[in-house]
């Protein structure tokens, strides 16, 4: 599904954040990815949806490659759903209103069906009675779990996480980790940013740790957590275990 | 009582010093109060303004095609007063949000409004077919908003609601065509419109062109397009770098030269045209202000769901740059409203100008006391109103100040 290859990146001000990094997901894997922050997880991570852009190197989603191309950019943007650390909900519509807009307007579907389909999604993640609220009126897992759900009702291939746990108050974590752990036993395709080691044991197919723009160390969680190979890896597990 | 003594006490003479400045400020306030109350009931002659009274509103319109100024009045009052029925009948599905908006003593609301307007054409000593027609067009507006009330409960009334933002400016161009006279009716050229109307009709003229032109300006200084983003800077800096009345002035001097083929537009549009102009410069600051609030998240969710740049703009990033620009906006449009007295240095005869007339007249020689006063009067009764419709927009469009 994801096959990028030597992506390079500089920022405008020279930062070279990105040096040559390779991954590559199948259908239905779960990768997360994690390192110290700066390394660059979060930049490639928003490579494969082109929220960044990058210099060098290759990267092609679900067949199509990634180029500066508009309208593949926007082909790819509709088949990859983005899950943020801040949830990015659109705070002037309602619950409902922030899941239906994008199917309604990108994929030109009717708005009724639209709309079953999203109280049917926001069933699934728990918060059924909040569909005609305000994000704002809403707790920080609550939001999250909305953010989530907008981005399955465009009915996506691949899930990105870009931290989704990090802001929220840790009593929260638990909800939104149960809703992404089911995803992924129902055979999502997904790519985790995140720092909780529990879900990256208990859920993640591979993990892969970035250190200074490079992806240092790719193993199953079991190797990568009980015996990693690189000394990088060790002193990252020795600073968050 | 005491309850009251005890506030009063809390309140105002807690300590030496606070009394101190609340005596010092009382005796002030009174003795201002009791000068102007003096010489507005006794030394005042108020005449200027009552044998004026159509000259101040509606400058040389002529008398037999009034009736079409009437039936515009008569027709917006109809108007506000459904849209505030509708909005009263259909409250937010948030309860805590309705509480807010509308408070519960609604009724209060009504009963003030029907109080002043029986009041105040009595005390203005308006002439009793006058009194009569105002208290008819206070009562058209209170019965629509009784009867929209009633209808508009329910799925009717929502569908209604969509139409509000269609019925208004269909209302308002409408109202331009009664005024100037298309519609088979006698043409009444705009250089015969004066007083009250031409300020209106100027002022609510540039703030509805003004809003689009100020939004697409704040968009191009943002845009990614060196040519686009450097014209508009290049224009919000010139205007906002001269001071209107040069504008004015230039604009009736050069406009003529500038258009093809000497299709000089009449003064009073030329004027109007310098006002949008204007003002949309430093609409567009306002607007420019809100995009930079709204996080850049936002626009990144959007296009991580799919949505064009352009699907984006209108319907994540500008609503709620709109939503945070309202208060700057309204200052605009106050602002724009009192920028108008300046079309008199001009030579249009809008409320100054007309006042200024009236001043020459040597039969009113001397009574520049109460022109002036009742000018401000008006005026801020104007801002007023329009302070008030903003405050009232910005909490019903944003959902989260109370949350």
């Amino acid at each position: 599904m994801i096959e990028a290859s030597g992506v390079q990146k500089w920022y405008p001000n020279g930062f070279h954040a990105l040096r040559g990094c390779d991954l590559r997901v199948a259908r239905g894997e779960v990768v997360v990815i994690m390192g110290p922050s700066g390394s660059g997880k979060s930049t490639f991570l928003r490579t494969f949806n082109a929220l960044e852009d990058f210099q060098q190197g290759s990267i092609v989603i679900d067949g199509i490659p990634l180029t500066d191309d508009l309208r593949q950019i926007d082909a790819i943007r509709r088949e990859v759903g983005m899950v943020f650390q801040q949830f990015n909900l659109f705070p002037h519509l309602t619950v409902l209103q922030n899941l239906t807009l994008a199917p309604v307007l990108v994929r030109r579907r009717p708005q009724a069906e639209v709309e079953a389909q999203a109280r049917r999604l926001l069933e699934r993640v728990g918060i059924a009675e909040q569909a005609d609220k305000f994000p704002g009126q809403l707790s920080g897992g609550q939001q999250q779990r909305v953010a989530i759900a907008r981005s399955l009702c465009m009915e996506p291939r691949i899930l990105l996480f870009d931290e989704p746990t990090s802001a929220l108050d840790p009593e929260m974590v638990r909800e939104v980790l149960d809703v992404m752990q089911t995803l992924a036993r129902e055979g999502m395709t997904m790519v985790v940013v995140t720092h909780e080691v529990g879900f990256a044991r208990q859920v993640a197919h591979r993990v892969v740790l970035m250190a200074e723009g490079e992806v240092v160390e790719e193993a199953a969680p079991q190797q990568f957590f009980t015996a990693p190979t690189h000394e990088r890896s060790r002193r990252f597990l020795e600073q968050i275990l | 009582m005491a309850a009251l003594i005890q506030r009063l006490r809390r309140d105002y003479f807690a300590n030496r010093v606070d009394a101190a400045i609340s005596v010092l400020l009382l005796l002030l306030l009174g003795t201002a109060l009791v000068a102007v109350a003096r010489w507005a009931l006794f030394q005042a002659q108020w005449a200027v303004i009552q044998v004026n009274a159509t000259l101040f509103a509606l400058g040389r319109y002529p008398l037999e095609q009034q009736w079409r100024l009437w039936l515009i009045t008569a027709l917006l009052a109809a108007a506000s007063g459904s849209s505030w029925g509708l909005l009263r009948a259909l409250p937010r599905r948030d309860r805590r949000l309705e509480a807010e908006l509308w408070p519960a003593n609604d009724r209060i609301a009504v009963a003030s409004f029907a109080a002043l307007a029986l009041a105040i054409p009595a005390l203005l000593g308006l002439s009793p077919g006058l009194q009569l027609r105002w208290w008819l067009i206070s009562a058209l507006l209170l019965a629509s908003r009784w009867a929209c009330g009633r209808w508009g409960r329910g799925r009717r009334g929502r569908q209604a609601l969509r139409l509000l933002p269609l019925a208004w400016p269909c209302l308002y161009l409408f109202a331009l065509g009664l005024i100037g006279g298309g519609l088979g009716l006698i043409s009444v050229p705009p250089g015969e419109w004066g007083g009250l109307l031409l300020t209106l009709v100027q002022a609510s003229l540039a703030i509805l062109l003004c809003f689009p032109l100020g939004v697409l300006l704040a968009l191009g200084r943002r845009s990614k397009l060196p040519l686009l983003r450097w014209s508009s800077v290049l224009y919000i800096e010139f205007i906002r770098g001269a001071p209107l009345i040069t504008l004015l002035f230039l604009g009736q001097n050069i406009l003529g030269f500038l258009l093809p083929g000497g299709v000089a537009p009449e003064r009073v549009w030329r004027a109007s045209l310098v006002l949008t102009l204007f003002a949309a410069a430093y609409l567009a600051e306002a607007v420019r202000a809100g995009l930079a609030a709204v996080p850049r998240g936002q626009l990144e969710a959007a296009r991580s769901l799919g949505l064009s740049t352009a699907q984006a703009m209108a319907r994540v990033v500008l609503p709620q740059a709109i939503r945070t620009a309202v208060p700057a906006m309204v200052g605009q449009f106050i602002s724009l409203l009192q920028d108008t007295t300046l079309l008199s240095l001009i030579g249009l005869l809008e409320l100054l100008g007309t006042a200024r007339t009236v001043m020459a007249n040597p039969a009113f020689l001397g009574r520049n006391a109460e022109v002036y006063l009742t000018l401000a009067i008006l005026f801020w009764c104007c801002c007023a109103a329009l302070g008030l419709g903003s405050r009232a927009l910005e909490r019903r469009l944003n959902p989260n100040t109370t949350a």
